[in-house]
C-alpha cells in the first residue's frame, strides 16, 4: 500500500436511489485513489460490493413516504481499516439481520446475508426513530 | 450511471443482450423489461453479455434469475459472457455460478449454443 492511510474522509447526504448509489461508488474510487489502489484491489472491491447491497436496501426502505431526512453517509479510514456509516428514517429491519442465503431460485433476499460474508463487521442498531448500519473491512 | 440495454441478433435467431452500466437495484428493471421483449417473441436463445456491466448487486443477481426462469418458460436458454471480477465474485459468493456457468466473451458463449 502506497499511501498514507491517515485522514480520508468522506460525507454526504443524499434522497435519491441512483444518486445516492452513485455517489457511495464515487466515495469507493476516492478510496481506492487516495490508497494508490487499482480497480481490481479485493479487499476495496469486495467492501464496494457489501456497501453497495446495504446502501441499496437503505436507499429503498429507510425513506418512508413523508420522510424529510435524507440518508446521512460517512466512510472514514483508521489505519488499514474501512469503516462505512449509513443512518435511515426506515422501520427497524431486526427480524432481516440473520437472513440466510436463499435458494438459487429465489429472486430477492441475498442482500445482507452477501453484505455480512463480505466485511469483517455488519453492524446495525436501532436508535430512535433511526437505523444506524456500520460496515468494516480490514483492507 | 443509470444501465442501458442494447440488443442485436447475430447467427441462428440467438439474441445478444448487453446492459451498460450498475445492474442494481437502479438498474436491473431496465434488464427485466428487454428480456421481457426478447421472451415475447418465441423460444429464446439469449446472451447476455456483461462486458459493459461495471457492478451488480443481489437485485441486479435477481434479475439474471427472473430471466433464467422467463426464459427456460419458454423452452428457451441463458448463457452469461464476459463477467468483469466484482460480477464473478457475486455469483460464486451465492452459489449461483452452478446455476449460470458463465464464458469468457460473448464468442465463447455463441460457440455451439
Amino acid at each position: 500500500m502506497g499511501a498514507d492511510h491517515r485522514g480520508f474522509e468522506f460525507r454526504a447526504s443524499f434522497s435519491e436511489l441512483d444518486e445516492g448509489l452513485g455517489i457511495l461508488h464515487q466515495s469507493v474510487d476516492r478510496l481506492r485513489r487516495a490508497l494508490g489502489r487499482g480497480q481490481d484491489d479485493r479487499p476495496l472491491m469486495l467492501f464496494e460490493t457489501a456497501l453497495g447491497e446495504i446502501g441499496g436496501n437503505v436507499l429503498t426502505h429507510g425513506r418512508p413516504p413523508g420522510t424529510e431526512r435524507p440518508i446521512e453517509y460517512s466512510l472514514l479510514l483508521d489505519g488499514g481499516t474501512v469503516v462505512a456509516s449509513l443512518t435511515d428514517s426506515g422501520s427497524p429491519v431486526h427480524e432481516h439481520l440473520a437472513r440466510e442465503m436463499p435458494a438459487h431460485d429465489v429472486e430477492a433476499g441475498r442482500g445482507i446475508a452477501m453484505a455480512r460474508a463480505l466485511v469483517d463487521e455488519l453492524g446495525y442498531e436501532r436508535d430512535g426513530d433511526v437505523n444506524r448500519w456500520r460496515l468494516v473491512k480490514r483492507l | 450511471m443509470a444501465l442501458e440495454v442494447e440488443m442485436r441478433q447475430v447467427e441462428n435467431g440467438i439474441t445478444v443482450v448487453a446492459p451498460t452500466g450498475r445492474l442494481d437495484v437502479a438498474g436491473a428493471p431496465a434488464l427485466k423489461e428487454a428480456i421481457s421483449e426478447v421472451v415475447k417473441t418465441g423460444p429464446p436463445r439469449i446472451v447476455i453479455d456483461m462486458g459493459g456491466v461495471s457492478f451488480v448487486d443481489s437485485t441486479g443477481l435477481g434479475s439474471v434469475i427472473s430471466a433464467l426462469k422467463q426464459i427456460r418458460g419458454s423452452q428457451g436458454e441463458l448463457r452469461l459472457a464476459a463477467p468483469n471480477q466484482q460480477a464473478r465474485v457475486v455469483l460464486e459468493l451465492t452459489t449461483l455460478d452452478r446455476v449460470f456457468p458463465y464464458y469468457a466473451t460473448v464468442e465463447e458463449a455463441l460457440t455451439g449454443f
